[in-house]
């Protein structure tokens, strides 16, 4: 995922960053987000409701799109060099 | 947050799926593959992801930057909305500095026109209630990642009753455009690394119709090098092993059926455009958002006049080639010369997210690559 602070297009489709819940609006169905250099933003939640302090958000353009996992340092990419198992996790067609 | 990020950034773990990947290949063979999404053309470039691949893997850039498809037109239609005198006009800004035929949205603003950068489309809805006696256009771009923010915006706008908020709707749909290239007899490819957050949204089914009419494996990617490096090995695999779908390396955030309530505001406030024009790609068909009819009211198109006129691209740009993948961008004309970031004449080479300014931010002048 993407710092908020690396210079990115915002416009791009592909461009979120990840932000932390720090308070939740529920009745104006906003929260109140910060980012890794505590940076504050004010973020639509319509879309990945329920959100409660503290939650990881994927943000773009003001909104969040999904809640961003809280994966432990290393858990992602290892499976994917472990050749005992294939790279399909997830996987559909 | 960064330990997040940081797991995703592991030389180590680059070098070894650098390796597998080297092992998938045929060295008979060469391969080509498009990342349809600017986001990936630039984590390529500033993690030197092509420098680790096989000389016979070839990443070509696909139209998946919103600013580098904006016909000039459009910016043209936006200034003539900007100059009216009661209009605070606001876009995003990588938009700023996009050409039009004979302004950019920056040269308009310094020729007075209130023109005012936001980060999002509630920032201009804020705008508006802040200036009752002001109307305040927004000047909507993006593909499915973004247009979910507008709609959500204007779906407020509408229940506050704010009526001094208007929308200029540019907002693009993936699918249409990838259709017509592949459609496209001058170009081959071998397999697609998928758009990771519009599939955030639309999710992974949409893509199915490639491999099952078009022969071409599409996998789902993030945009951490690793994310990437790991979705051309899955593309890879399956081409050696003969199979042909669409699979999801970005399953940590990409739900294959996507976002369910993303879809249902898009549904609701927009409809599709009959055509719409995309530079380099011409007109396509059904591949762009207008406002519903339920949201007429919020639309400046329908409340402003706008020249609607199609203007062709400058003769020494070749952003069209380079956004069909048909030449690099140090293969243009005027890449690097008459065409920089400072002085940008195809649209490519303004936004970051562009293949030219992502070759040129990053140093990727040579013609030649290193043999892994």
């Amino acid at each position: 995922m993407i710092s908020s602070r690396e210079h990115r297009c915002i416009t791009c489709g592909d461009v979120a960053s990840t932000l932390q819940v720090v308070a939740v609006d529920e009745a104006r169905g906003l929260a109140l987000c910060r980012d890794e250099g505590d940076h504050r933003e004010t973020v639509e939640i319509a879309l990945v409701r329920p959100v409660v302090a503290g939650d990881r958000l994927l943000v773009h353009a003001g909104t969040a799109l999904s809640h961003a996992p809280s994966s432990s340092p290393g858990e992602a990419p290892r499976a994917t060099v472990n050749r005992d198992r294939p790279a399909r996790e997830g996987a559909r067609g | 947050m960064m330990r997040f990020v940081d797991e995703f950034r592991d030389p180590e773990l680059g070098r070894a799926l650098a390796g597998e990947i080297l092992e998938r290949v045929d060295p008979g063979r060469r391969y080509k593959l498009m990342e349809v999404c600017g986001g990936h053309t630039h984590s390529i470039y500033k993690y030197g992801i092509d420098d680790v691949l096989p000389e016979n893997v070839e990443l070509v850039h696909g139209p998946g930057c919103p600013v580098c498809v904006i016909p000039m037109g459009r910016v043209d239609d936006g200034i003539a909305i900007a100059r009216n005198e009661e209009v605070i006009f606001t876009c995003f800004g990588d938009m700023m500095r996009v050409p039009g035929s004979e302004q950019s949205f920056a040269d308009a603003k310094a020729e007075g026109a209130d023109i005012r950068m936001v980060y999002s489309p509630l920032d201009a809805l804020r705008i508006a209630t802040s200036n009752p006696d002001r109307t305040v256009v927004f000047f909507a771009i993006g593909f499915e990642t973004t247009a979910p923010s507008t709609a959500l915006t204007l779906q407020r706008a509408k229940a506050e009753r704010v009526e001094n908020f208007l929308c200029v709707c540019n907002h693009v749909t993936i699918v249409p455009p990838l259709r017509a290239l592949l459609e496209s007899p001058d170009l081959r490819l071998d397999g697609f690394i998928g758009p990771g957050h519009v599939s955030t949204v639309v999710g992974a089914r949409p893509f199915e119709f490639i491999p099952a009419r078009y022969g071409k494996p599409l996998v789902t990617c993030g945009f951490e090098p690793l994310d990437v490096l790991q979705g051309i090995r899955m593309i890879l695999a399956q081409i050696e092993e003969g199979r042909c779908e669409v699979e999801n390396q970005y399953s940590r955030v990409v739900p294959y059926d996507g976002n369910p309530a993303a879809l249902a505001v898009m549904a609701e406030v927009f409809e599709l455009r009959p055509h719409f024009e995309w530079r380099g790609l011409g007109f396509i068909s059904q591949s762009a958002l207008k406002l519903s009819d339920a949201y007429a009211d919020f639309d400046a198109e329908q409340r402003y006049e706008t020249p609607g006129v199609r203007v062709a691209d400058p003769k020494a740009c070749q952003c069209g080639e380079v956004l069909k993948g048909v030449i690099k961008p140090w293969e243009c004309k005027v890449f690097g010369t008459a065409c920089t970031p400072e002085h940008a004449i195809g649209t490519c080479m303004v936004s970051p997210e562009g293949a030219c300014a992502a070759y040129y931010n990053y140093g990727r002048y040579r013609r030649e690559r290193e043999v892994v």
